[in-house]
């Protein structure tokens, strides 16, 4: 290829990297998926949620342990390791474990040789460093100390957290000032990333598919319309760190951390991705919709020749195939109900060559090497077994409930929704309003029209 | 092995939760305590629902009933030096306003 590399050690390995892409996909560009092992079985992980949520990603990033491999840039030199126990033993404890952990009590570890008190010591001694992640840094802690101070930027009419298409429109609904934050470089939210690159792969796959040319029409709308009110700041890069009750925020940004307190505080965050439900459900290589947004067209990974099933249902099913064709995968389509609904939408797959099943839903998932090489679906439909480096499966969505939780919104468990969900979205008398997929809604909702 | 896993940070299956459920561990709360579940390092984000929901199924009652587990922040790893950084501490801060009292 043309481009400039950057070079990155990686367990000894010197690897040419493409610049801009994160440590965990420059790794996955170079076929490398097993990034590291759960510490009771043994079993890989890798990338899943790529939000730098679910820290299935860690690794010993330039001598600091348990860095995020899907939010560290690859840099020229950067010195990558995986952070595995290193007791020797540990291996075959785990495989122990993994064939026979069933045959145990729940919490053996905490159950057996609680005496005589040396007993215990030696137990958990020789416990302790298969569940431990990583090694103290290297280094004088004086030398990473170099820490900046936090800003307090006061009290603000509106902080709307999340520029997705729910937090696009309640900044433009907001009265006055309004603070929109968002852990993307750009407004939108992964969708609108995933539908840009879409659009300009070329093929008409967008003319194709009128929900997603709805939805990128509308996403880009409001992105404009944000821009145009002098109102609406948008800080990019922005993630929440905390939330105290009953208005304050901390976040932080590539400067360190940011505290406020704000009148109005709307929860946009989303949805985290509901990979799972199946045998091997936790292999490295199966992930959901907005991982896959993330990877494929915020941070550009590509995939030329990969082969990749689409599992699920609605809008994001149809987007992420379109986004893997855009980025050089062969996308399968397994659609979990009668696909009769959306004919447009076959009629696409069919032209651009995506085989598709209708009524089935993945079953299990088997690895190779550590990492996803074969899913099989089963359902109404039968049981078709298909050879897939990645599986992307577009289930319903848990709704983002740790910020509401901790400014203390009323939650009720709703299936239908898709998990834990306020009771009521914007109570009068109190602070925090949630909206969005947050709030329960389904990605089909937020095809509409722009609000304002 | 071919598993089923619920809480992937702590490697806890569906088996091993409804096993502790038939030991006698019939809340959230103490269903995370006892099993892990939600006490690894992405604090249930990946598996809070999924626990949530299978609880549901064992009880037999509506998931409405199941109430969540605390989630204590911070929400994503942050290092002591930057939390030390902080002026004045936001929760001393908060407990000050709701004595009505002025930061020293």
């Amino acid at each position: 290829m043309s481009d400039s590399t950057v070079t990155i050690v990686f367990a000894g390995r010197r690897l040419a990297c493409r610049p801009g892409l994160s440590v965990a996909a420059a790794l996955w560009e170079h076929g490398v998926k097993v990034l590291s092992h759960s510490h009771k079985f043994g079993r890989p992980r890798g990338l899943a949620c790529v939000r730098g949520q679910c820290m299935s990603c860690l690794l010993r990033i330039d001598g600091v342990p348990n860095v995020r491999a899907c939010h560290t840039t690859v840099r020229e030199g950067l010195v990558v390791e995986r952070q595995d126990t290193g007791a020797i033993y540990a291996p075959l404890l785990h495989m122990t474990l993994d064939a026979g952990g069933h045959l145990l009590p729940v919490g053996f570890y905490f159950k057996w040789f609680t005496r005589p008190a040396p007993l215990r010591r030696a137990f958990l001694g020789a416990l302790r460093p298969m569940t431990g992640v990583g090694k103290l840094p290297d280094g004088p802690a004086a030398a990473r100390a170099a820490v900046p101070p936090a800003r307090d930027l006061g009290r603000l009419a509106t902080v709307v957290i999340g520029a997705g298409a729910a937090g696009l429109d309640a900044a433009l609904a907001a009265p006055g000032d309004v603070l929109l934050c968002d852990d993307l470089p750009a407004p939108g939210g992964p969708r609108r990333a995933a539908l840009a690159r879409v659009a300009e792969s070329g093929d008409d796959i967008l003319a194709a598919l009128p929900r997603l040319a709805r939805l990128h029409d509308r996403l880009d709308a409001a992105a404009r319309a944000v821009a145009a009110e002098d109102r609406i700041e948008l800080r990019a890069g922005t993630r929440v760190v905390g939330a105290y009750q009953p208005d304050m925020l901390l976040l932080k940004d590539s400067d360190g951390l940011l505290l406020l307190r704000a009148g109005r505080i709307v929860w946009a965050g989303g949805a985290w991705d509901r990979c799972g439900g199946f045998e091997n459900d936790d292999l490295p290589g199966l992930i959901g919709p907005r991982a896959l947004y993330r990877l494929a067209a915020v941070q550009g990974l590509r995939l030329a020749g990969t082969r990749a099933a689409v599992c699920g249902h609605g809008p994001d099913l149809w987007l992420s195939a379109a986004l893997l064709h855009a980025a050089g995968a062969r996308p399968t389509l397994f659609l979990d109900a009668d696909a009769e609904a959306d004919g447009e939408a076959l009629a696409t797959a069919q032209r651009l060559g995506w085989p598709l099943h209708t009524n089935l839903a993945p079953e299990r998932a088997s690895a190779r090497d550590g990492a996803l090489a074969q899913l099989a679906c089963a359902g109404a439909g039968g049981r078709v077994r298909v050879p897939a480096e990645l599986a992307v499966i577009c289930t319903r969505a848990k709704p983002a409930h740790d910020v509401p939780y901790q400014l203390g919104a009323d939650l009720a468990l709703d299936p239908d929704r898709g998990g834990f969900v306020p009771r009521d979205p914007d109570p009068s008398g109190s602070p925090l309003a949630v909206v969005g997929e947050a709030a329960g809604l389904a990605p089909e909702d937020l095809c509409g029209e722009v609000v304002s | 092995m071919s598993k089923r896993i619920l809480c992937r940070c702590e490697d806890v299956t569906r088996d091993e939760f409804g096993k502790a459920f038939a030991e006698g561990f019939t809340e959230l709360e103490s269903l995370k305590r006892y099993t892990g579940v939600s006490t690894g390092f992405c604090q249930g984000k990946g598996c809070l629902v999924e626990a949530a929901l299978e609880l549901a199924a064992l009880r037999g009652v509506p998931p409405g009933e199941i109430r969540l587990t605390n989630i204590r922040p911070p929400i994503e790893p942050v290092s002591f030096a930057e939390l030390a950084g902080l002026e004045p501490p936001p929760l001393l801060g908060a407990l000050e306003d709701a004595d009505g009292e002025d930061a020293p």
